[in-house]
């Protein structure tokens, strides 16, 4: 695999500062949305009403659990954070006509100076996608009726694209060669 | 959760994200112990300097990898007694294991002997790559 043609780096830092406030928004809807909302009451009386005498009401349990599906999908912190998913996927697929990157590039580039170095475009493609896999795992798993899950994901992408927003910090860089001893990727020379 | 309650955690991730970032920021590019770790100038096919000698490694990949080899490679280039080499780990994770590799660039700064003095993680700070080459 040649190294293709590299890009200005201040593109993917300006997608990731975006990708952050949305992830930020959409943490605070996941808290205050149904993943973190405990039991209501009862949904029967104490009386000793016979038919009901051995139900048990959990008081310590979550509303998400017992949850329909579509009151778990309808969750705005969720529908945040799928569109989120979404534009994670687009710029893992087609990072070029992903949203944010054309933005950069029609509008913010022209009104900066030329960039000093060029960066290999592989790297930030490869933090979309593990930006995809952590929010998909939490929009999964909220789907599934897990509590907490949806904003815990969230704030862990958050943080990541924090990172590399405010400082630079290149979080699959960090994760190339950890994943690589793993074995999941690059252990065998490409054929020339 | 209340809305207040839900504010005032996403300030503190916010404030946990900027913690985490500023001390990333400061261990970046410190000089720091080589431990017991030898290099195998064999493992780069080239020849240590007479005194010592900058590792680089790096990874196709690496963003800031290009950087830090002209940064080494002028620093090399006033000494005459150092000498900068570079390793590529892409494909050698054989190597990233041996010399406990875990983000790149990671330089090594080995004496004549081939016993690593010091090792820099992300771009080294200059006057930490002064005190270190001083030290051997």
């Amino acid at each position: 695999m040649t190294t293709p043609a590299g890009i200005d780096p201040r593109g993917p830092r300006f997608a990731a500062t975006i990708t952050a406030v949305l992830l930020l928004v959409a943490t605070f809807l996941a808290l205050v949305g149904i993943s973190t909302t405990p039991s209501g009451p009862a949904s029967f009386g104490w009386f000793a009403y016979q038919p009901l005498a051995n139900a048990t009401y959990t008081p310590t349990g979550w509303a998400i659990s017992s949850a329909p599906l579509g009151q778990r999908a309808l969750d705005p912190g969720f529908l945040l954070t799928v569109v989120i998913a979404l534009l994670f996927l687009w710029g893992v697929v087609s990072p070029r006509t992903a949203p944010w990157s054309a933005l950069f590039r029609t509008l913010v580039r022209p009104r900066l100076a030329p960039p000093t170095e060029l960066e290999d475009p592989r790297p930030p493609r490869f933090s979309q996608g593990v930006g995809l896999f952590v929010v998909g795992v939490g929009l999964v798993l909220h789907l599934a009726g897990v509590p907490w899950a949806l904003p815990i994901a969230t704030a862990a992408a958050f943080i990541a694209a924090f990172l590399n927003a405010a400082f630079a910090f290149c979080l699959g860089c960090q994760l190339y060669l950890l994943l690589q001893r793993i074995g999941l990727i690059g252990r065998t020379a490409p054929a020339a | 959760m209340s809305p207040a309650l839900a504010l005032g955690v996403a300030a503190a991730l916010l404030a946990l994200a900027t913690v985490v970032g500023l001390v990333l920021r400061r261990r970046d590019g410190r000089r720091r112990d080589g431990g017991t770790l030898r290099f195998d100038p064999a493992d780069a096919a080239e020849e240590l300097g007479s005194r010592a000698t900058l590792v680089q490694f790096s990874t196709e990949m690496c963003a800031r990898c290009p950087q830090v080899r002209r940064l080494l490679r002028a620093y090399a280039s006033d000494h005459d007694d150092l000498r900068h080499i570079e390793v590529d780990l892409t494909h050698r994770p054989d190597l990233s294991a041996r010399y406990k590799v875990l983000q790149t660039p990671t330089t090594f700064l080995v004496d004549g002997s081939g016993a690593v003095r010091a090792r820099f993680h992300g771009v080294p700070h200059r006057h930490a790559l002064t005190e270190a080459v001083a030290a051997v």
